[in-house]
């Protein structure tokens, strides 16, 4: 008969690096987390310090993205997953690459945010707010997805993708209209054009966490869907 | 009566009986993705089967249809009666006296190969088998290989010469012997004996070959060579490999079945059993969980 808990493997140190693995997706998940509040929340208070800590800090990420496609890699090499394990396996290393590449946003926008800080007032900051909780709260289900295996969050996520491009599209459309009628600070505002534009690839990388939480879920890859 | 000529390999094995109707088809949930009847070399329908005269039945009514030209693997843990099934196809188990298919039918081909006018031993002539450990015969290279085709009557030197080239290049071993085909084939080595008993097996030109865990007494290298030959002969033969590597199932085979404890779990796509089987047994068993 099989097991008792069917969800233990014969081995149990593979059990013991699946998890792990998971953990340290959740880990770099949290570091991303708090990358893009630190990113939007240093521009929004005026704090160009906390803007250069998510810059510093972005290593630590860079070496968590080392850790777990080291960890996934050994994963796949020393116990050959097979079906859910599998796609655990292989999903965590496409996670964890969209995870890199929010944190790598969350720089952009640092950076962004120190040159209008430095620049001059641009009272326009705040109208990236709405953008940024959106998604914001993207990238926490995306997370709460992954860390739940809940592939119906997940797929709300992909149609929540839908909010943040229209947000995305509407600052588009009135940042440069402001410029065309005499904005105060056109630096400031191209900037906050670019800020848009990283907070839009930040809703699409936490869709693409959903896809992978499906994935994992179900085997249905439903991707370009 | 089994009328299989050796100059007409290609001849049925008999004349088909009338089918009988399928008393238990293969469910949805353990063959979701069953392979037609017209597509079908061998039909195992409703197939029990004892070792002790019907007391127990280490194969509880198996019906799956294993396609022609396609490589088909069966796994399980041990003990699951995927080996049982395997000599099921071609009588190797009537070797053991208190042996019986106690319900169902086997066709290949549309003959019923239990019938009573079926000879077991035309039957392995169409259904050749290599086993776990290579066997070679304690004879040359070249007899090895020869010893089917004399035993079907075929004396001619030049006719024997071309059959057993074309059998060692086959099975991808020519280059090796063809300069000691005199040698003694028990002189090669593990891998070069396992491909010789291929090459015996297949010098007869059956339409089924059955391996019994064929590459789990050889080294990766070896066994990366007989899978390669694997995929090379699944051009003309039809292939049923049992296999207890998991990897090497997913590498080798088109179709993958799951028994466990005398039952077919689950039979569909290798691909599918590997990635997303439909039965949490299956899922537990390829990925490590028991066995």
């Amino acid at each position: 008969m099989p097991p008792e808990e069917p969800s233990q493997h014969i081995l149990s140190s593979f059990d013991a690096e699946l998890e792990q693995l998971r953990i340290d997706l959740i880990q770099m998940g949290n570091l991303v987390l708090r990358a893009v509040d630190g990113s939007v929340n240093g521009l929004l208070t005026r704090d160009i310090e906390r803007c250069s800590d998510v810059i510093d800090d972005d290593e630590l990420i860079d070496q968590k993205q080392k850790e777990i496609d080291s960890r996934g890699m050994s994963i796949l090499l020393r116990y050959s997953p097979m079906a859910s394990d599998f796609r655990a396996a292989v999903s965590a290393l496409s996670v964890c690459r969209s995870l890199e590449r929010v944190g790598d946003h969350a720089v952009n926008i640092s950076k962004s945010s120190r040159k209008i800080l430095k620049h001059g007032e641009c009272p326009e900051i705040g109208l990236v707010k709405p953008l940024f909780e959106a998604t914001r709260s993207q990238l926490v289900k995306a997370l709460q997805a992954y860390t739940n295996a809940d592939s119906l969050q997940a797929l709300e996520i992909i149609e929540g993708d839908k909010k943040v491009d229209k947000l995305h599209k509407k600052l588009s459309k009135a940042l440069p209209a402001m410029v065309d009628s005499g904005g105060s600070d056109v630096k400031g505002i191209l900037h906050l054009l670019f800020i848009s534009r990283f907070l839009e690839r930040i809703g699409d990388l936490a869709a693409s966490i959903g896809e992978d939480v499906v994935f994992i879920s179900s085997a249905e890859d439903i991707r370009h869907a | 009566m089994v009328t299989t000529s050796p100059s007409d390999p290609m001849t049925e094995l008999a004349t088909p009986v009338e089918s009988p109707a399928k008393a238990s088809p293969s469910t949805k949930a353990n063959n979701p993705n069953p392979i037609a009847e017209q597509d079908a070399m061998i039909e195992i329908d409703d197939v029990s089967f004892s070792y002790d005269m019907g007391k127990t039945n280490v194969l509880k009514n198996i019906s799956f249809n294993i396609p022609a030209g396609k490589v088909t693997a069966l796994i399980g843990p041990s003990g699951c009666g995927k080996s049982t099934l395997l000599r099921c196809l071609n009588r190797m188990n009537d070797l053991v006296d208190t042996s019986k298919v106690t319900t169902g039918q086997i066709r290949i081909m549309g003959q019923d190969i239990n019938a009573h006018d079926v000879d077991p031993i035309e039957l392995r002539k169409q259904v050749g088998m290599v086993f776990q450990k290579y066997n070679p015969f304690p004879k040359s290279i070249y007899e090895n290989v020869a010893y089917g085709l004399r035993i079907q009557g075929i004396k001619n030197k030049a006719r024997l010469d071309e059959a057993v080239e074309k059998s060692l290049q086959r099975a991808a071993l020519w280059n090796e012997v063809k300069d000691r085909l005199n040698s003694s084939a028990l002189g090669l080595s593990g891998g070069q004996q396992q491909r010789l008993c291929i090459a015996r097996t297949i010098a007869v030109n059956p339409r089924i070959v059955l391996m019994d865990e064929p590459c789990s007494a050889l080294d990766p290298i070896a066994t990366a060579r007989i899978e390669e030959l694997i995929a090379e002969l699944q051009e003309e033969f039809t292939i049923v490999i049992v296999t207890h590597n998991m990897q090497q199932a997913t590498r080798v085979s088109d179709r993958t079945a799951f028994f466990y404890l005398g039952e077919l779990i689950e039979y569909d796509d290798t691909t599918t059993i590997f990635g997303n089987p439909s039965v949490t047994q299956t899922e537990d068993y390829v990925s490590g969980r028991f066995g």
